[in-house]
């Protein structure tokens, strides 16, 4: 991905002096929004991050952003036959022992859980665990607002093989290939998180984590993935000339998901916002959403299987 | 899984359209007015003998049918028909026809725009594009003045008794003393012409004035007109009352050019060497011109020497040109080939080491202008004429074994042959090719991606030019295009596996046009230009209509065979101009169209790039359709030294085209581009003013516009009206040649514009962790205004006998602004650690840019 976004700058490079200048923008004032980061997997309890958005320039010391939390929604979640409302959970109040598990689930490193403090909505009711095939109906009521969504699990399915190859003109360094096999109808979409055994604390998505099969299907093919990072990641290696691939002889998990589309539209906007951002060439992508009722963000269900790969050429 | 549905549809052939409209009994059919001006003229001796021998046989009537008139009565009817007799003199006075070409007697080119006319009369006609004129009046002794700017005038003597023909050859004026010109200046076109909101640029006076990197760029320097808005720098799109890119014809020599820009924008495909004339119509157009809504730019190349053989050409920073021209047999036939390319990208070559990564990554773009003519007779010419352009960008990264090839650009044919028919029709039949392309190949490990869109034309036109008297200018014709349009033709694979992308979606369609229109003096006062076009446009099969859900997956398709009409469109588009003059140097002008616009260009990013994609009217997408009304006063001061104008105009623009919120370019493989799309209305209005200095050692011109452009679409910013991104309340140009010394000349240019137009974030929220901009009302927010200063300074070589040379130096953006080019937002740090720091930051482009280029000729 980073290569297409070298292309602009090379060929402005080749011909330009371009000049660069931090400038004061006013913003005008805007109204605030939930945002939902909320998702449901198969045998995993729901769990759903709300937040809000705030001014563009607004503060973003430590304080300020704990203040983003939205605390004492009612947030309920339904499968068509149960529905449940999630308890509040905030990290701050919770044994260490615990945050490992909340890490896992909501896709936060601990360390950053740890010194930012979290708080979600959850619950320990396993009628309300994540069932291939259910839709999940998810309703909000917070500061007046009123938001619902729904989302779906559906089947996992599983990809033929993966396996490593070198990068020509790297030793060691390769991109993680698989073979996938797309059902015949149209309408599958898949998200693809990696997890290096004794590197990485979670599941990562993948830097492009998100594919559907408008061109693909019913397809047989081979394709790879760059390694995901941590967002906004100072690591060496996430930030030298290899951080894209990953490294032979790692152990890696990888965890393959199946999504609904409304979902996969969330990801494949958000991705390409994130993509496009200073990109001259590009319209301003606007992330969609799945969330009614004026929010923002993505309530998304994931229908996972498991592989785990030693890397070998 | 597909259901195909076949429709059958009434398949309208040309012929049948052709005969709908009547082609064949299609004739000018305005009746001659009487001749007003003859009751000036005296009445000759002849004539009275004329007019006794009628009244004797009259009389012999009167008595023959035994009618008893009264003397009183018979006088009157006496008196009655003498008056009739003096108005209709021109249908009982022998008219004569003085009809030939212009040229410049230097090369042997024809000289466009040239004015041709009676000093007796005070009247006359200006040359075509073809440099032919051709005037009709009543026999008599007269004096006939040549006068072409930058030239001599020639003054001649004749007795016009029989239809006579006049070659003239004009010679540049190389004393451009303010005195010399004074005299004999009687051309007040400016005021006089029922033309507005039309301008002609000499290629020379382009040439005079400063460029980046001391590339001459006819598409820049037309942006320093008012009422023409230039979208800055990196993008050759212009705009033009409020009209979008796409809505300017580009004419080379008569065939359309689609993507008239080299570097995704940075230079225009026009090489001012090989470049004749250039005219840009903003507002008014003629029934002539059609199938765009703004404005046209018809640029005339050079017709190569007739009389020696010449050498020009140039070396610069960053491209060098060459041109070669002279006669194949002189006087009757004659050749001008002109290249140019650029070459940086080879200058870097060395420099980048073979352990590069980039290694093997290169740019460069070239341009090839020919053009071949021949006089077969005085009633017959042809010409040939080719343009051949290409961008091609190749990109390495051997890190992550990444490579990409895009060649892109524009080819042209035109032929075309003029004749006359006799003095007063002249006949221009036009056969053209035109053919734009771009192609992407990228490649990464086993994957393969290519893309491939263009557009290509097949055109036939034929052109009539009608002079019955030198009151009247008909021009009447048809034209019929052939298009084939490829939106986007991806092929993706990896190994041995073929992604699908779907079928190529071809469409295909004839495009056809009918017209007339005169150009009338109806008196001393009032002139006016009236026309009428009918066009049509016919979206033929063999096409498949996808019909897609919410998530852009297919439903069923509609499939067309070929042949098939999938949607056929025609309008009537009136074309009217009027000019009331108070005397030679003031005027009013007034001017209502109505254009149609049957092909479109959809565009994702906010700059015009090689790869946007030209599509046609479907049976999802409506022409555009644009009324325009102008009023103008005209001023010339000063025997003409300096003109003046204001126009004011309202354009309104029906079934405007953009891309739906959220459309991505991904989404038009397998499938129909104009399912992405959604429609609306825009409308601009504003006041133009234009202060010109003709002619002396210190020239140029000062424009300023004042204008309010605006877009509504019910489906984009909740339905609300919005400014498009080129909407410019100010915007404003000053332009200055001065000739220092016989050697020494300096140019200079600045500009000021309001800022652009944008759509920012006005909110973020977090997600996963990273920041996630929401996005204001469509271009809430505006770019820091745009100026810059251009200087250049010429000096010519000593004058040797026949080698000469010259060094430009220009300077762009003298003062080193930096004008904004983008302006984007971007975080650094990680909100969990409270680190995150939230920045706009605004890019520019070019700062102070020095350059030198050598030209020479011989």
């Amino acid at each position: 991905m980073k290569t297409i976004k070298n292309i602009f700058l090379v060929s402005m490079v080749l011909f330009l002096a371009s000049c660069e200048k931090e400038i004061d923008v006013e913003i005008p004032l805007t109204t605030e929004k939930l945002v939902v980061e909320g998702a449901i997997e198969q045998n995993q309890p729901p769990f759903v991050l709300l937040t809000r958005s705030s001014d563009y320039f607004a503060p973003t010391d430590i304080n300020t952003l704990k203040n983003i939390f939205v605390h004492d929604a009612i947030v309920t979640v339904s499968n068509g036959t149960n529905s449940v409302q999630l308890q509040e959970l905030c990290t701050e109040n919770l044994p260490d022992s615990l945050l490992d598990e909340i890490s896992v689930l909501i896709g936060i490193s601990v360390i950053d859980i740890k010194t930012f403090g979290f708080c979600l909505y959850t619950t320990l009711n396993t009628s309300i665990f994540g069932e291939v095939g259910k839709t999940y109906t998810l309703s909000i009521q917070a500061e007046g607002h009123d938001l619902s969504a729904s989302t779906t699990i559906p089947a996992p399915i599983a990809m033929n093989y993966y396996y490593y190859e070198d990068q020509p003109g790297f030793s060691n360094y390769g991109y993680l290939w698989f073979n996938q096999t797309d059902p015949p109808e149209y309408g599958n979409a898949y998200r693809i998180f990696t997890q290096r055994k004794g590197k990485d604390g979670r599941f990562l998505p993948a830097d492009g984590s998100v594919w559907d099969d408008k061109l693909l299907n019913g397809l047989t093919f081979n394709a790879f993935i760059f390694r995901g990072h941590e967002p906004n990641s100072t690591a060496v290696e996430d930030n030298n000339e290899t951080s894209e691939y990953f490294l032979q002889g790692d152990t890696v998990f990888v965890k393959f998901c199946t999504i609904d589309l409304p979902h996969f539209e969330f990801w494949e906007t958000f991705e390409t916002a994130a993509f496009n951002n200073a990109n001259p060439f590009a319209a301003p992508t606007t992330v969609k959403t799945n969330i009614q009722g004026g929010g923002l963000g993505v309530w998304g269900g994931y229908g996972a299987s498991f592989d785990t790969i030693v890397l070998q050429d | 899984m597909v259901s195909k549905l076949l429709k059958i549809k009434e398949a309208l052939t040309i012929q049948s359209f052709f005969s709908v409209v009547g082609m064949t009994g299609f004739e000018p059919a305005t009746p001659r007015p009487p001749d007003v001006y003859s009751n000036r003229a005296e009445l000759h001796p002849e004539l009275l003998t004329y007019f006794a021998s009628r009244l004797h046989v009259l009389s012999l009537n009167f008595a023959r049918s035994k009618i008893v008139i009264s003397c009183r009565v018979n006088r009157f009817i006496v008196i009655l028909f003498l008056v009739f007799v003096a108005a209709t003199g021109a249908f009982a006075q022998k008219k004569y026809t003085i009809s030939g070409y212009v040229k410049d007697i230097s090369n042997g080119e024809n000289s466009i725009g040239a004015t041709v006319y009676i000093k007796e009369l005070l009247k006359g006609t200006t040359t075509n594009a073809y440099g032919f004129y051709s005037i009709t009046i009543q026999e008599g002794d007269y004096t006939m003045v040549v006068s072409y700017v930058g030239y001599k005038d020639i003054e001649k003597k004749v007795t016009l008794n029989k239809n006579l023909q006049f070659n003239f050859e004009i010679e540049e004026d190389v004393i451009t003393t303010e005195e010399f010109k004074v005299v004999g200046e009687r051309e007040d076109k400016n005021t006089q012409e029922a033309v507005m909101s039309t301008v002609e640029l000499e290629v020379q006076k382009v040439k005079s004035l400063p460029a980046i990197f001391g590339e001459i760029d006819v598409l820049k320097t037309i942006q320093l007109l008012p009422g023409v808005q230039s979208a800055g720098e990196g993008n050759a799109g212009f705009y033009v009352r409020g009209g979008g890119p796409d809505q300017n014809l580009i004419l080379l020599d008569g065939a359309a050019i689609y993507n008239a820009s080299h570097l995704f924008g940075f230079f225009s495909v026009f090489n001012a060497d090989a470049i004749k004339d250039i005219k840009l119509i903003k507002g008014g157009m003629p029934a002539e011109y059609g199938g765009r809504l703004s404005s046209v730019l018809d640029i005339t190349m050079n017709d190569g020497n007739f009389k020696e053989y010449k050498v020009d050409g140039g070396i610069g920073l960053i491209s060098s040109r060459l041109t070669v021209q002279g006669p194949i047999k002189k006087d009757t036939a004659s050749f001008i080939i002109s290249g140019r390319r650029t070459y940086i990208g080879d200058l870097v070559q060395p420099f980048i080491s073979d352990s590069s990564k980039f290694k093997g990554s290169n740019y460069y773009f070239y341009d090839l202008n020919a053009k071949f003519n021949y006089i077969l007779s005085r009633k017959d010419r042809l010409y040939l004429s080719g343009y051949f352009g290409r961008d091609v960008f190749t990109f390495v990264n051997k890190d992550d074994g990444f490579s990409m090839n895009t060649p892109w650009g524009n080819s042209t044919v035109s032929l075309r042959w003029n004749h006359l028919f006799n003095d007063k029709l002249f006949l221009n039949t036009s056969a053209i090719y035109t053919n734009y392309k771009f192609e992407v190949e990228l490649g990464q490990n086993d994957f393969e991606f290519k893309l491939y869109s263009g557009i290509r034309d097949w055109n036939a036109k034929l052109d009539f030019n009608y002079l019955p008297s030198i009151l009247h200018n008909v021009k009447f014709g048809a034209n019929y295009i052939f298009h084939k349009f490829i939106p986007s033709n991806a092929t993706a694979e990896s190994g041995d596996v073929e992604f699908n992308t779907g079928d190529i979606v071809i469409n295909y369609a004839n495009d056809m046009a009918l017209y007339l229109s005169d150009d009338w003096d109806i008196n001393e006062k009032l002139k006016v230009h009236g026309g009428l076009r009918y066009s049509a446009f016919q979206h033929v099969g063999p096409f498949k209509r996808y019909n897609n859900d919410e998530f852009g997956n297919p439903k069923d398709t509609v499939v067309y065979d070929k042949g098939e009409t999938v949607k056929f469109y025609h309008g009537l588009e009136p074309r009217f101009t009027m000019r009331y003059a108070f005397n030679d140097a003031n005027s009013v002008k007034a001017s209502f169209t109505q254009n149609y616009q049957y092909i479109h260009l959809a565009s994702f990013a906010s700059v015009s790039l090689p790869t946007d994609v030209w599509v046609p009217s479907t049976d999802l997408v409506a022409p555009q359709f644009s009324t325009q009304y102008a009023v103008g006063y005209f001023k010339n001061l000063k025997e003409n030294k300096y003109e003046t104008s204001i126009e004011m105009y309202y354009k309104d623009m029906q079934n405007q085209i953009e891309y739906k919120d959220g459309a991505l370019p991904k989404d038009n493989a397998g499938n129909n581009v104009d399912n992405a799309f959604t429609f609306g209305r825009g409308w601009s209005y504003g006041a133009e003013l234009f202060f010109k200095k003709r002619y002396g050692k210190l020239n140029g011109w000062i424009g300023y516009t004042l204008s309010w452009t605006k877009r509504n679409f019910e489906e984009l910013n909740n339905g609300l009206d919005f400014y498009t991104r080129y909407d410019r309340r100010h915007d404003a140009s000053i332009v200055l040649t001065w000739e220092l010394s016989k050697r020494w000349s300096l140019g200079a240019t600045w500009v000021y514009a309001t800022g652009n137009a944008l759509t920012l974030p006005v909110s973020r929220y977090f997600v996963n962790g990273q920041l996630v901009n929401e996005y204001g009302e469509r271009n809430w927010y505006r770019m820091a205004p745009y100026h810059r200063m251009d200087l250049s300074l010429t000096l010519k070589g000593k004058e040797e006998k026949k080698f000469k040379s010259s060094w430009n130096f220009s300077v762009y953006n003298v003062y080193n602004r930096q004008n904004p080019y983008f302006i984007y937002f971007t975080s650094e740090g990680n909100i969990y650690e409270g680190s995150l720091d939230i920045m706009a930051k605004q890019v520019s482009l070019f700062g102070i840019i020095p350059s030198v280029t050598w030209n020479f000729s011989f």
